[in-house]
């Protein structure tokens, strides 16, 4: 993985002694070999999330009926291939966990946090190796609990990944008891690894600056991933106590979420949810960070508007924290306090907007490239669009009333998570992938993975909104239930068939990182042309990440195709000759 | 794009290749100025988290507190008011003697250092000690984390506190030895800081949730 | 225009008013959205790169700025307050009923308690039916919604409405049903194994059948 290791050029700083096997690459402390750790171990689990979705969809379309292939599946998970509806339930609660904590997580946070903080701030590594190799290594553990659910008896953890109390609280109700202790001890656990994170990247971000690189040189990446882990830092904890006291109402005889021991099922709730929020902005702004960064790259042009874009994060993140109720505009919750979560919840389509329009701003007069880093950039603002939109009908209380719990929510999950998020996963991917791992993806399959996903990724989605406006419920396991949705069981077989070609389109993307691994162009410095540090050294780089001193910077990260030089760029650390005069 | 990797031509504007180390005098590395040490931003954000935690376990007490007609419930034990005011005194006296072994490393006044550090040491442990047998006490009366609201958020809220306490006192006890060895003085004072700072967010935490959960 | 947007048939009084504010947002939301799509994919056509071009050095325009965030903000708390009332008149007030039920979710129906001849709940005349929810026409309906051990939600699509019944709270809801016929009641909050499949059928009745129905239901007692 590391052949550049040999261009090292030894220095007083890159100190470089040779590591067994282990230490590479397993226990290693290097940030990079961690960022590459936490990617293979979310693709590993996005596999296993996608299949769960997969069976999902055959049921939908063919309720009730036996799934091709799966008849190995042991009882009662599975009764020769057909699906029963707790496991259904099962499905889509470990879909959703699976892929919010072991993908979208990892790979955002976890991956390019680690990878890039360093490399494009200017350091040698994070200011604590050991505590961001713990991080990993406890977050592996989660995961295998997590998984090791599957395995107990009971089956996993069924009540949805937002698991309302008292359905979670009483393992009677759902028949499900270690499944879902160890769904709970699994994401407390996982919280200890983001917390571990989040320490590094703060302090890391704060107090290893390259000199000249101030807060408002730094790349707007950096500043999604450093907003990102405050984040992280403050609402892991409230999901931490939920946690914690569901986990006391199951094992220690509490009644806190039971209300036939005095309990407030609606205090679950509360705290999920202020987590819970802050959490899906915690998945969207590391990938608000990369589109800013791939857009600008390859339109050759400044971001534009870039401390507008810093605040507009800034204020998300802010506002993340009162809009909580607008997922319990229904719920019992005091009618008033909905009328107040609503205004909170328009507010905070405004930073969005800026977003928004300020990438637009970009491609305005750019000289746009169109590499299959800047398809996936571009289908984000495309697809965090719709989604974003999608919320403000949800946001109208009355109108809530009626889309609340249907597939109107479920389109809205995943336009934002897929055709932002996890947009924005392809998009880094792509994009870093060189520096990563010394070779170039392939391009042209990297192109057909993009439309063959952005195709499949509307047909499968986007009906979802006719659905829930057709009054079809989430979380129903067989729709053939209900006369009402009779009429529209035409589009759910549309959907799935749809889903299983956006599942089959993955495994392109997959081959494509096997290709990039094994035969991928060699990438050089700087295959993109781009300004900001990360691009300043060997891919991969180094121990140590610079072979000489780290660079110095002299302007900010975005200055594409500046009037003072001929270049269509101009790297953050490159002096021009008559500013070297004025240092002089 | 990736196509043209190779055909890039170098930049034709003069200046200096980043990272050749003609950049740095000496080849040190320079930064920009830190805020103030590693270690003390990592214990002020782990502070950060910690307040989130205990806001989430104090939230969900006041919710039961005051919408409970009765409380302390009729049938169950009160808690032990008098024992927790001294405890409550020991605690706040770590404090001050950990205060006084921040002053004695900034002064490199290494026998202070040590006594302060374990006399702080100490009186965390008698903390923990007499919440301990408080705690003993009150099971045996019947107050049982199962005991409804009350027995539930009294024990996860001051033993999610304990915890807390146990674990300064653990980084206390490190710390302490290797002040033995006469590893700290006023140029290498920062883990002692460090420490400090974690352990006055614990005695700060503490009179809150005493006048919440015992005096309230 | 909803109706051919796979919207069930509406039959409540509220039902038009929440209608009505998705079809708002629906224009607003398409109209940005055309406008957002228009603009990008001129962008992406005019300013692909070609030999020789360079893009143009815009670091950004502070009055552009201004303008997208207040008028954005200006739409948005806009919309907030013209939702207001229909929230409050549907969920936080609302007319005097004129009949009363309780109605109680559990793993996996609904019960349905009718007050009996004296016409009060909570007496010994009452009626309890598992999954049939009988009203008149054009009276306004009022009912306690309890649960009797975890979250299920009060769905009637052609109502419009939905309330989440929480154990150990009770919630009053209210609504005006404007047409005669039957229509299903799920459960939309997942609450078990059984959550799908969990249904009960709302009839509303001429008043003359409403009266039979009852009259029917408590000499069968
Ligand atoms: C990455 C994740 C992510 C993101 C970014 C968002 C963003 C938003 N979400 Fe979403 N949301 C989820 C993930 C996310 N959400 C998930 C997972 C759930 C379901 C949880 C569950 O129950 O399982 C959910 C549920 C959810 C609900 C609860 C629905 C229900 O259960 O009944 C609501 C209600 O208000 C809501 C609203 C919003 C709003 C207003 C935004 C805003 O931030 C969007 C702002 C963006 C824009 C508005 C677009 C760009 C702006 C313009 C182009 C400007 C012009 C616009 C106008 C003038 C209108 N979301
Ligand atoms: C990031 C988040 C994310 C992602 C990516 C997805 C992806 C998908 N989701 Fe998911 N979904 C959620 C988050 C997400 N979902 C959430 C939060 C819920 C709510 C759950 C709840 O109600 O509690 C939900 C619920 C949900 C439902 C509703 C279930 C219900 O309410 O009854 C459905 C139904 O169609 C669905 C479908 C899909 C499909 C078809 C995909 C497809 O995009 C999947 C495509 C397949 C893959 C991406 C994997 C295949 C990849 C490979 C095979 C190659 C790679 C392999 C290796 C690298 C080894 N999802
Ligand atoms: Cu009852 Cu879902
Ligand atoms: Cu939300």
């Amino acid at each position: 993985m590391s052949s550049a290791a040999a261009a090292v050029v030894p220095s007083a700083h890159a100190e470089h002694h040779e590591l067994g096997f282990i230490r590479t690459y397993v226990f290693s402390t290097d940030h990079k070999m961690i960022a590459r750790q936490f990617l293979f171990m979310a693709l590993f689990m996005m596999a296993i999330g996608g299949l769960m979705a997969m069976l999902m969809r055959w049921e939908l379309a063919w309720p009730e009926s036996q799934v091709p292939l799966m008849h190995w599946v042991p009882e009662p998970m599975m009764y020769d291939g057909a699906i029963p509806p707790n496991s259904y339930n099962a499905f889509f609660t470990m879909h959703a966990t699976i892929m919010i904590f072991f993908v979208i997580m990892p790979i955002l946070v976890g991956c390019f946090g680690n990878f890039l903080i360093p490399l494009m701030i200017g350091a040698r590594d994070m200011a604590f190796p050991t505590l961001n190799m713990l991080s990993f290594w406890v977050g592996a553990v989660a995961g295998v609990l997590l998984l090791a659910s599957f395995a107990v008896t009971g089956g996993p953890a069924a009540a949805g990944w937002t698991s309302y109390a008292p359905l979670s609280a009483v393992p009677n109700y759902t028949g499900v008891d270690w499944g879902q202790n160890l769904w709970c001890m699994s994401l407390i656990v996982l919280g200890v690894s983001s917390l571990m994170g989040a320490i590094n990247y703060i302090t890391t971000i704060i107090n290893m600056r390259t000199k000249g690189m101030t807060f408002f040189r730094m790349p707007l990446v950096i500043w999604s991933l450093f907003i990102t882990a405050i984040l992280l830092l403050l609402a892991l904890p409230v999901l931490t106590t939920a946690l914690a006291l569901l986990l006391f109402d199951r094992m220690a005889g509490t009644h806190f979420f039971i209300p036939t021991g005095g309990g407030e099922p609606l205090l679950w709730q509360h705290l999920f949810w202020f987590f819970g929020h802050p959490e899906v902005y915690i998945m969207i702004l590391p990938a608000m960070g990369i589109t800013s960064d791939v857009i600008s790259t390859f339109s050759r042009k400044p971001i534009f508007g870039y401390r507008a874009m810093a605040y507009a994060m800034i204020a998300i993140a802010f506002l993340s924290w009162i809009v909580w109720g607008h997922h319990m505009f229904q719920s019992g919750m005091d009618p008033a306090l909905g009328s107040a979560f609503m205004i909170t919840t328009m507010v905070i389509g405004v930073p969005s907007a800026i977003k928004t329009f300020n990438w637009l701003g970009t491609l305005y007069k750019g000289n746009i490239h169109y590499t299959a880093a800047m398809l996936n950039a571009l289908a984000f603002v495309a697809m965090f669009v719709i989604g974003g939109l999608s919320g403000i009908w949800m946001a109208c209380t009355p109108v809530d009333m009626y889309i609340h719990d249907t597939y109107f929510i479920v389109a809205h999950i995943h336009y934002v998570l897929f055709g932002g998020s996890l947009f924005g996963v392809f998009a880094a991917v792509t994009y870093w992938f060189p520096k990563m791992f010394g070779r170039l993806m392939n391009e042209r399959l990297g192109k057909v993975h993009f439309f063959i996903t952005f195709i499949a990724f509307n047909c499968t989605f986007f009906p979802m909104h006719i659905l829930g406006m057709g009054g079809h419920m989430r979380r129903i396991y067989n729709p053939l239930q209900y006369d009402f949705l009779k009429p529209l069981q035409g589009i759910n077989i549309f959907i799935s068939i749809s889903a299983f070609v956006l599942g089959a389109a993955q495994f392109l993307f997959l081959a494509n990182i096997i290709y990039g691994l094994k035969w991928g162009e060699k990438a050089g410095e700087n295959p993109w042309r781009a300004n900001t540090l990360d691009w300043t050294t060997p891919s991969p780089p180094p121990h140590g990440n610079w072979p000489g001193p780290v660079p110095v910077v002299y302007r900010g990260p975005y200055e594409y195709s500046s009037p003072e030089v001929e270049e269509d760029y101009l790297p953050q650390s490159q002096l021009l000759e008559h500013e070297s005069a004025a240092a002089d | 794009m990736p196509g043209t990797a190779a055909k890039v031509r170098p930049l034709i504007i003069p200046g200096r290749k980043p990272g050749s180390g003609s950049v740095t005098s000496g080849g040190g590395d320079q930064r920009e100025r830190a805020f103030m040490s590693n270690g003390m931003i990592a214990v002020l954000a782990v502070i950060a988290s910690e307040m989130m935690l205990f806001s989430g376990l104090i939230g969900s007490f006041l919710i039961f507190r005051l919408s409970a007609p009765f409380w302390p419930p009729p049938a169950l034990p009160r808690l032990p008011i008098a024992i927790t005011w001294v405890n409550t005194l020991v605690l706040l006296t770590s404090a001050v003697t950990m205060f006084l072994a921040v002053r004695a490393v900034h002064r490199s006044r290494q026998r202070l250092l040590r006594n302060y550090l374990a006399i702080t040491a100490v009186l965390g442990t008698t903390f923990l000690l007499v919440q301990g047998s408080e705690w003993v006490r009150l099971v045996a009366h019947g107050l049982k984390i199962s005991s409804g609201a009350y027995g539930g958020t009294f024990y996860t809220l001051i033993g999610c506190h304990g915890l807390h306490v146990t674990a300064g006192v653990a980084w206390l006890v490190g710390v302490a030895v290797a002040a033995w060895g006469g590893r700290y003085n006023a140029r290498n004072a920062s883990t002692v800081e460090v420490v400090a700072v974690y352990w006055f967010f614990v005695c700060a935490i503490w009179p809150l949730l005493f006048v919440l959960v015992y005096l309230m | 225009m909803l109706e051919h947007l796979w919207f069930p048939h509406d039959i409540s009084t509220f039902g038009p008013r929440v209608d009505w504010l998705f079809e708002l947002i629906f224009w607003i939301v398409v109209i940005v959205w055309i406008a957002v799509m228009i603009a990008m994919v001129t962008f992406l056509i005019r300013y692909r790169t070609r030999p020789g071009r360079k893009a143009e050095y815009i670091e950004g325009n502070t009055r552009l700025e201004v303008i997208w965030t207040t008028a954005t903000a200006v739409i948005l708390v806009v919309l907030a307050f013209m939702s207001r009332s229909t929230w409050a008149d549907i969920k936080e007030h609302g007319p005097a009923g004129q009949v009363f039920y309780a109605v109680a979710s559990k793993q996996f129906n609904w019960e349905i308690t009718y007050p009996g001849p004296d016409g009060k709940l909570g007496t010994k005349d009452d009626v309890t039916v598992e999954n049939e929810f009988h009203v008149p026409v054009n009276t306004v309906v009022r009912f306690d919604l309890t649960s009797k051990d975890v979250i299920h939600s009060f769905f009637v699509p052609a109502l419009r409405l939905k309330q989440d019944s929480v154990p150990g709270r009770v919630i009053k809801v209210w609504f005006e049903a404007r047409e005669v016929g039957t229509w299903e009641i799920p459960c939309a909050e997942l609450c078990g194994f059984g959550h799908s499949g969990m249904k009960g059928s709302l009839v509303v009745d001429t008043p003359e059948a409403y009266a039979k129905w009852i009259k029917d239901k408590y000499s069968g007692q």
